[in-house]
């Protein structure tokens, strides 16, 4: 077949060059953008009409816009993963830029640590988190004016007339068993043992220091009027210390899978060694399940946790769907701007597009499914503890929102714009939907966050902040340039696409 | 196999590998055959392209049968449940808003609607369901199967003559050439 490309004539790669001043201004509008923020949040602190704080509003705001960029870098190690534990070949050309958009995690998580340190915002978000921080405020309360010690003398003393009741008792009944037939005889041991058993269950309590503290927790815990069983049974998953150790090993699993796949990729570009090659299929499969399970316990952590009585075992699913299907429009918008100015020209071909389209056309159909199973399940079986992050999302203003951007924006238009196949191979169509749908999906990030915003702040009191909008505006645009700067950058310190890859050929040269 | 075989049926061509087969795909194309085709023993990408083959109506019958389906499932769900019969199960509503619970039926009958078109459509396209054809009495042409590149061009073709078309095959380099009889 005629006119095969030869990947040797591409061994030395494409090197970006330029988006200088595009990178100062997006470095330049995220930084100002970021101290209008800390500004606005550092001095709003004062309790504003409601009962809610400016702080406490933004820390919404911020929570948006960095799982909005996160979940596009997510997206890229999904995609870098996935291209080689299944093997491919097609996808090596774009396969750096999935790269480079996986390894933006770092930065929006170095972002998203105020999240998980500034007690504002955390408390803000996290009912949880004050919530218990006031019972365990309690319960030391309770150790300090010595229930410990009153708890163990209760039991002491009550150990030692239970003793003393049962010697008595014992007495009477061995003097009554001498004196009986013997089948009143066996009635009175039978009794006799029974004592002495209820005896032991009362003398062999566990007194240590430990298990009594428990039991005084547990006491406030459980109180009828100012306790919460919830946080009482979640105790082991929902407490600070587990929680903020838990955003360590994420930020370690996620940061750590990408950079060390790139690294490879990298070092592959330099020497065509095929090990590296064979290093990042090795270790991607070995990678994918931390990756899915540091994701899927992340998402449990910022998203599920913003209401801690609620849960959905689909959570983490349908936060991967909308990070693979998003990754997939971005890469697809990178490349496209990319040709535009003049590299890639001649790696990046239609046939890719189509391959690419088809992606975001599976993604979009499996994003639809999740989200309307998430839906679905609890809908019909109408649990009280289930419904509310729905009932919540169908009131008011956000009944419109939730079926015009997420049922018909995020799937019913988008499903209809890639059903036709030549249109994926049309640059400007696919670029089309696949804006559409990142827009799309800042809607969706938005609807899962910030509908929480307004009870939660004012206990139930407003659906909405009035003018928090314009505190996620500019989260988003602060976060945003960041974004936007590093992934520029990035751009710069290596090739376009893996140069030296062994599978090149077969990449530059796909057919469908 | 009748006394009479003397109409021609097709020209055999066998071309020694997929590039060569390809390439001769493309000139009978370009002279402006209609009733031919290429057989190989696995896929060769491009060669829709290099035969000159228009976007397949396959789809289109996908595409039919699946608004189908999605239509016939929601006007049953809607008129039985909503309209004829209203079945209140759980305390929800018995209007639009019951559509939630239609949808996992409206899937199910768009899919399987699609399906049968598709098959239905599959079958028409290629007149399948059919006991012989006359092809498969060469021996040159069952190469197909295991290692052989082959072109069959229909002597049903306006283009097609005996001799012309014999010098015109071994042109763009075919192997060994078969009239076929039926």
């Amino acid at each position: 077949m005629a006119g095969l490309k030869d990947a040797d004539d591409f061994r030395d790669g494409e090197h970006f060059k330029g988006g200088g001043l595009l990178k100062f201004l997006l470095l330049g509008g995220g930084v100002l953008f970021a101290i209008i923020f800390i500004v606005l949040a550092a001095t709003g602190g004062a309790e504003q009409e409601g009962g809610y704080s400016r702080s406490g509003a933004m820390a919404y705001s911020w929570l948006f816009a960095i799982v909005f960029f996160l979940t596009l870098s997510i997206g890229g190690i999904f995609w870098t993963l996935l291209h080689h534990a299944s093997n491919s070949g097609w996808g090596i050309v774009v396969r750096r830029m999935m790269e480079n958009i996986g390894t933006m995690v770092l930065f929006v998580l170095i972002l998203g640590i105020p999240l998980v340190t500034v007690p504002t915002f955390k408390e803000a978000l996290w009912e949880w988190i004050p919530l218990k921080a006031a019972l365990d405020e309690k319960v030391d309360a309770r150790y300090e004016e010595g229930a410990v010690a009153k708890l163990k003398g209760e039991y002491e003393a009550g150990q030692k007339t239970a003793q003393s009741e049962f010697d008595a008792f014992k007495a009477q009944n061995l003097a009554d068993q001498a004196k009986a037939r013997p089948g009143a005889k066996m009635a009175l041991s039978d009794q006799l043992a029974k004592q002495e058993a209820d005896l032991a269950k009362v003398t062999e309590h566990d007194l240590s220091e430990g298990a009594l503290k428990e039991e005084i927790a547990k006491e406030v815990y459980l109180d009828h009027h100012d306790g919460n069983y919830m946080l009482w049974k979640k105790r082991g998953y929902l407490n600070e210390g587990a929680w903020t150790f838990r955003f360590v090993l994420y930020f370690i699993a996620l940061v750590g899978i990408i950079y060390a796949l790139r690294f490879w990729s990298v070092k592959n570009d330099k020497d065509g060694d095929p090990k590296w090659f064979l290093l990042q299929r090795k270790w991607a499969c070995g990678f994918l399940p931390f990756f899915a399970t540091a994701w899927t316990f992340l998402v449990f952590d910022w998203l599920m946790a913003l209401d801690y009585t609620w849960f959905s075992t689909m959570w983490g699913v349908y936060l991967f769907a909308g990070s693979a299907l998003n990754s997939m429009a971005l890469l697809i918008l990178v490349i496209t701007v990319l040709m535009k100015v003049g590299y890639l020209k001649k790696v990046v071909t239609p046939e890719h597009y189509l391959l690419m389209g088809r992606l975001l056309f599976a993604f979009t159909v499996f994003w639809g499914y999740i989200a309307f199973s998430q839906f679905f399940l609890i809908w019909y079986a109408n649990i009280t503890e289930e419904t509310r992050f729905y009932l919540q999302r169908n009131a008011e203003f956000w009944n419109m929102y939730t079926i015009l951007a997420l049922v018909v924006g995020h799937f019913f238009i988008p499903f209809l714009m890639l059903l036709i196949q030549q249109a994926k191979k049309n640059l400007t169509y696919i670029c089309t939907a696949s804006a559409w749908i990142l827009c799309m999906h800042v809607l969706d990030i938005y609807w899962i966050i910030i509908p929480e915003r307004g009870p939660s702040l004012t206990d139930g009191g407003m659906m909405t902040i009035p003018g928090a909008i314009w505190y996620d505006v500019i989260a988003f645009l602060a976060v945003g340039g960041i974004f936007g700067f590093f992934f520029l950058w990035r751009l710069g310190t290596a090739s376009l696409f893996p140069c030296r890859d062994p599978r090149l050929d077969e990449s530059l040269n796909v057919v469908n | 196999m009748s006394e009479n075989r003397t109409t021609p049926f097709a020209y055999i061509a066998e071309f020694g590998s997929a590039p060569e087969l390809y390439h001769a795909a493309e000139h009978v194309r370009d002279a402006g055959f209609k009733r031919w085709d290429v057989h190989t023993p696995y896929p060769v990408h491009g060669i829709d392209k290099a035969m000159g083959l228009g976007k397949s109506w396959l789809s289109t019958c996908s595409l039919i049968g699946g608004v189908t389906g999605f239509l016939t499932a929601l006007s049953l769900e809607f008129f039985t449940q909503v309209m004829l019969y209203p079945t209140v199960v759980q305390n929800k509503p018995t209007n639009l808003s019951t559509i939630p619970a239609f949808f996992p039926v409206m899937f199910e009958l768009t899919i399987l609607f699609t399906a049968f078109a598709t098959l239905i459509g599959l079958c028409a396209f290629i007149m399948l369901p059919r006991w012989n054809h006359p092809l498969f009495n060469s021996a040159l042409f069952n190469k197909f199967s295991d290692d052989g590149f082959i072109l069959v061009i229909e002597s049903r073709d306006p283009k097609f003559r005996k001799e012309r078309t014999r010098e015109f095959l071994e042109e763009i380099g075919a192997g060994e050439i078969e009239l076929l009889e039926a």
